[in-house]
């Protein structure tokens, strides 16, 4: 029914590879070269197995927290925005980010985390959940939420929610160390991921992710009126809780060990859907490819900016979606849909 | 046969009442328009049918069973609605659209099968809309979108339709041709039951009418009957003639006179 897949749409998977082992080359310690020459020739030095650990358990992770949260991103994104019927919708603007990520300082300012891995991202989706509860309740009006009423309440809360966060850093100022890594965690970036980061990331991801899937038709069937699906056999109320439920968990498993990573979440579901076309059967696996690409290519940009610049990845992926968003407005004003 | 019949229906939204033991019917083969003042209760009366809204009393039964007790595909197939709004911000095509109305056939993961296909082009040839259908629907225009938007419903190929306000934004030329194609479908056996204001257009042409007064049913009866005088001057307030058949039932130019000739 839609175009069929062009030659350029299949572009996206060499290009996640050729970002991918990019990324896996960058950083100190060995190139990319010398890395692939030592899988290729089995039975290494002791030197080879410093190199492999850099890679494995250094760079791997981080990779895998990039490909698998810039994804995760990407898709709440594309569920909210079917959800909300809103193309302003996405994690950081609603507030579901603010509070994944105030639900991830609680976990640490009370200790939680040091307890279990899985604290902070369990206490995340908490946040996460609420907040998102708490926009929908205030900005709906008899099942319709308008684009004003959204952003009003999205406004509203995350600053609210940034407040009650920013209060709750304050606790750890008594620890500078502890502190600061909870501001540079606030600000995005993926140093010193571990595998328990990308192994969280990477099942979350793929968990919410295969919830959502089959939901595809029904996602295309949320973007019309509540009583329009519901003429069409699916009940969009229920259905849309379930969804939300999904994104605030992709969101919730990514921020949780990514920190704030903005604009992931409302740029690359506008940039696959003009690439694509809005049916979510190809929309989610493009969206999410290109969310990966995305956050691969920004950690990418930090690890390559000078080492003093201490360049967070939530600010480059900002600096990335702003101007984009300036395009949106552009063609808003030009009388095309955003 | 299948039929909607809706029994006693009450409804109320904080200290108004929007629904006050309403009864009416839709059966096969006959189309049925629904009118009545702006605040009515049509829309609300449209959705409490569909079984999207609960009534507070009263009940609705699709062939001999509670609405809300039907699952959800067969009761897609067998009741069809068309909104009154403009629907989704986003830039499906007409096509896409309409396909969606195939959703209740398909089975989850099914990709379109051949009948899915036929049944679309069925649909968009019965609106007119073959020419648009492949454009994004944001850049139709409000009539070109309420085309699409019977076309979805007419995919779904069910033998009872409700329709809120079908003819709103459409030019003369297509709020006739929608009215013809309404009776058609009528008369091939489907239940249609349409609200609207268009009163000159389709009291003439419905099988009834059906009157709705402060929540309740005023009239119900045959247009002529419906929507008398003094029923349409209690109702709306006005002095008017709606139901005397305004537009006939061939509107289309004598052959070979083009609307230059008539200059």
């Amino acid at each position: 029914m839609s175009e069929p897949l062009r030659w350029w749409h299949w572009l996206l998977l060499p290009a996640v590879l050729a970002a991918a082992l990019l990324h896996l080359g960058t950083g100190d310690g060995p190139s990319l070269a010398a890395v692939l020459a030592q899988w290729l020739a089995p039975g290494g030095n002791p030197a080879d197995a410093i190199d492999q650990y850099i890679v494995l358990q250094i760079r791997l992770p981080r990779l895998v927290v990039a490909l698998c949260g810039g994804a995760a991103l990407a898709m709440a994104g594309t569920v909210m925005q079917a959800s909300f019927r809103n193309p302003l919708a996405a994690p950081d603007l609603v507030g579901t980010a603010a509070g994944a990520a105030l639900g991830g300082v609680l976990a640490v300012v009370s200790q939680l985390a040091d307890e279990s891995v899985l604290a902070t991202p369990l206490c995340s989706l908490a946040g996460a959940g609420a907040v998102t509860w708490l926009v929908f309740a205030l900005a709906g009006s008899h099942g319709r939420i308008s684009v004003a009423a959204l952003l009003l309440a999205g406004v509203a809360l995350n600053t609210l929610v940034g407040a009650v966060t920013a209060f709750a850093v304050t606790f750890t100022f008594a620890n500078y160390t502890a502190s600061s890594r909870l501001l540079f965690w606030l600000m995005g970036g993926l140093d010193g991921r571990t595998w328990e980061h990308a192994g969280i990331t990477a099942i979350g991801c793929v968990l919410f992710a295969a919830a959502i899937a089959p939901k595809a038709r029904a996602l295309d069937l949320l973007t019309l009126r509540d009583d329009s699906a519901y003429s069409l056999g699916v009940d969009a109320p229920r259905v849309r809780r379930w969804l939300l439920w999904c994104a605030c968990g992709l969101t919730a498993c990514t921020v949780a060990n990514t920190g704030g990573i903005a604009f992931v979440g409302l740029v690359v579901p506008h940039l696959a859907r003009l690439l694509v076309g809005p049916l979510h059967r190809r929309l989610l696996p493009f969206a999410a490819g290109l969310g990966g690409l995305l956050l691969v290519g920004s950690d990418l940009t930090c690890q390559l900016a000078p080492p003093e610049s201490n360049l967070p990845l939530g600010v480059v992926t900002a600096l990335l979606g702003a101007p984009y968003f300036l395009f949106l407005l552009a063609r808003h004003r030009r009388g095309e849909a955003l | 046969m299948t039929a909607l019949v809706a029994r006693g229906l009450e409804l109320r939204r904080g200290p108004r009442t929007v629904l006050a033991g309403v009864d009416v019917a839709v059966r096969p083969g006959e189309l049925v328009l629904l009118a009545g003042r702006n605040g009515a209760g049509k829309s609300t009366l449209l959705r409490v049918l569909l079984g999207v809204e609960r009534p507070a009393a009263g009940q609705v039964v699709l062939h001999d069973r509670a609405i809300g007790s039907w699952p959800a595909a067969a009761r897609a197939r067998a009741l069809a609605f068309v909104p009154q709004d403009t629907e989704t911000p986003f830039e499906f095509t007409g096509r896409e659209l309409v396909a969606m109305g195939r959703h209740p056939h398909r089975r989850p993961g099914a990709g379109l099968a051949p009948d899915d296909f036929a049944a679309i082009d069925r649909a968009l040839a019965a609106v007119d809309a073959e020419r648009f259908a492949d454009r994004s629907v944001t850049t139709l225009s409000g009539g070109e979108q309420r085309r699409i938007a019977v076309a979805r419903a007419l995919a779904t190929e069910a033998p009872l339709l409700l329709l809120d306000e079908p003819t709103s934004n459409l030019d003369l030329e297509h709020a006739l041709q929608l009215v013809g194609l309404l009776e058609r479908l009528a008369r091939a056996g489907r239940g249609i039951l349409v609200a609207s204001h268009d009163l000159n257009l389709l009291g003439a042409r419905c099988d009834r009418a059906v009157l709705l007064h402060d929540g309740r049913v005023y009239a119900d009866g045959v247009p002529t009957e419906a929507l008398a005088d003094a029923n349409v001057a209690i109702v709306f307030g006005v002095a008017a003639k709606p139901a005397q058949g305004f537009f006939p039932r061939d509107y289309r130019l004598p052959e070979g006179v083009t609307p230059d000739l008539l200059r």
